[in-house]
């Protein structure tokens, strides 16, 4: 065996012991992870959860201030990323969960901060 | 000549293959957490998520999508962190239907709560297995208003990740519209164990089942507090206290309208040595 070959048969075995190591001896675990990190179907039952309670509080501030912890996109983009995975076949709503995310992305979209501000 | 050298050139070869390996790792290609589970939410960002599913099952009455949402998280023991958390937002100043819904929501997972079987909160059909059709009905828990969803049937069929709604055949809530409770019983308790007096309540239902989420006011000459039952389920699930000062005199009512019960003031009490340490005043409320 060459010299060259050893020396790189070396570096392979260390990166196979590396992986070994950080693949299944002692994995990565996520900790203290922030919410827009969290996968698309946690993130569209977290809005469907919005939407549930926006159903009985009517209080669209407030639906938008949970709906900001999923990110710094728009509510609207984040309602209708929701929607859209939620009618994707694969994991496919029900119309009734559904329709509770079109009425919040409808609320969402009409909602006009001014009108929250109570007059002087 | 060169095979004197001995192996020290492997040694470099893995350094290399290691420094190679950070600078890739760390500076070129640093992780990005993607694609999480809520378990592994930082703990403030895990409060706001718990909140959050209470608050749906609030508005839902779905416990089973309510208990497959906390699941996610992962927490030892759901109901008592529901609790804990109620109390940290009750001491927070949070919003009271914030308090509520952790509060019935602990209250309706922990294993020891007998709740009344007079309830008319959402009926669940089963159907066939995996499979629910769920007929929600106009309720109204304690002072919140339940809404039905505007389309009266909920297929839960949904596949993926997301909770797998098995409804229970009938759902319980943690109080029965109706009449105001009425004060049965007051008592002096001496028990020299608490430190302070305490203003203790417990709420039963007509049936005499203990009661959770009912709020309490108590108001003295320079503030208010509000509390609910329920935050001690190792007392009761229709538990709650409220630590008194000495020498102030409170008045204390259900925020259901129930009759106020004024002039509460800490009451000494004789121990067999002749000692005297403060009591603590028991109220019992019952619904008609």
């Amino acid at each position: 065996m060459g010299r060259w070959f050893r020396f790189f048969l070396v570096i392979a075995l260390g990166i196979t012991l590396g992986l070994l190591y950080g693949w299944v001896i002692n994995p990565v675990t996520y900790v203290d992870t922030a919410p827009d990190s969290l996968k698309q179907d946690y993130k569209t039952d977290y809005v469907l959860m919005v939407a549930e309670a926006y159903q009985v509080e009517k209080d669209v501030s407030l639906a938008i201030r949970r709906l900001a912890l999923l990110g710094s996109d728009v509510p609207e983009d984040i309602i209708r990323n929701a929607i859209q995975f939620a009618s994707s076949p694969q994991v496919q709503y029900n119309e009734a969960d559904l329709a509770l995310m079109r009425a919040l992305g409808d609320a969402v979209q009409n909602w006009d901060p001014s009108l929250e501000v109570s007059p002087p | 000549m060169r095979e004197e050298r001995g192996p020290w050139y492997l040694f470099t070869g893995l350094v290399l293959g290691l420094a190679a390996g950070l600078v890739y790792a760390w500076l070129i290609s640093p992780v990005r957490y993607v694609d999480t589970a809520p378990a592994s939410l930082r703990a403030d960002f895990k409060d706001q998520y718990r909140a959050l599913i209470a608050a749906a099952y609030l508005a839902s009455g779905d416990v089973e999508r309510a208990k497959a949402r906390l699941s996610l998280l992962k927490d030892d023991d759901v109901a008592q962190q529901l609790a804990i958390q109620a109390q940290l937002a009750q001491a927070a100043g949070a919003p009271e239907s914030e308090i509520r819904g952790l509060t019935e929501l602990a209250a309706r997972l922990n294993p020891s709560l007998s709740l009344p079987p007079t309830a008319t909160l959402p009926t669940d059909t089963p159907t066939v297995a995996g499979t629910a059709t769920m007929t929600p009905t106009p309720v109204v828990v304690m002072t919140l208003t339940l809404t039905p969803a505007t389309t009266p049937e909920t297929a839960a069929t949904n596949a993926g990740p997301r909770p797998t709604v098995t409804p229970l055949p009938t759902l319980t809530p943690s109080s029965t519209p109706g009449a105001p409770f009425v004060l049965q019983d007051q008592a002096l308790i001496c028990d020299p164990k608490p430190v302070q007096p305490l203003l203790q309540v417990e709420a039963f239902d007509a049936a005499g089942q203990p009661v959770a989420g009912v709020e309490v006011i108590v108001s003295w000459s320079t503030g208010e507090d509000h509390f609910f039952t329920g935050l001690k389920p190792e007392v009761s699930p229709g538990y709650a206290d409220f630590s008194m000062t000495p020498g102030v005199s409170y008045t204390l009512r259900l925020a259901d309208g129930g009759e106020a019960v004024p002039d509460l003031a800490p009451a000494e009490c004789e121990a067999p040595d002749g000692s005297r340490y403060w009591g603590s005043w028991k109220l019992v409320f019952i619904q008609p």
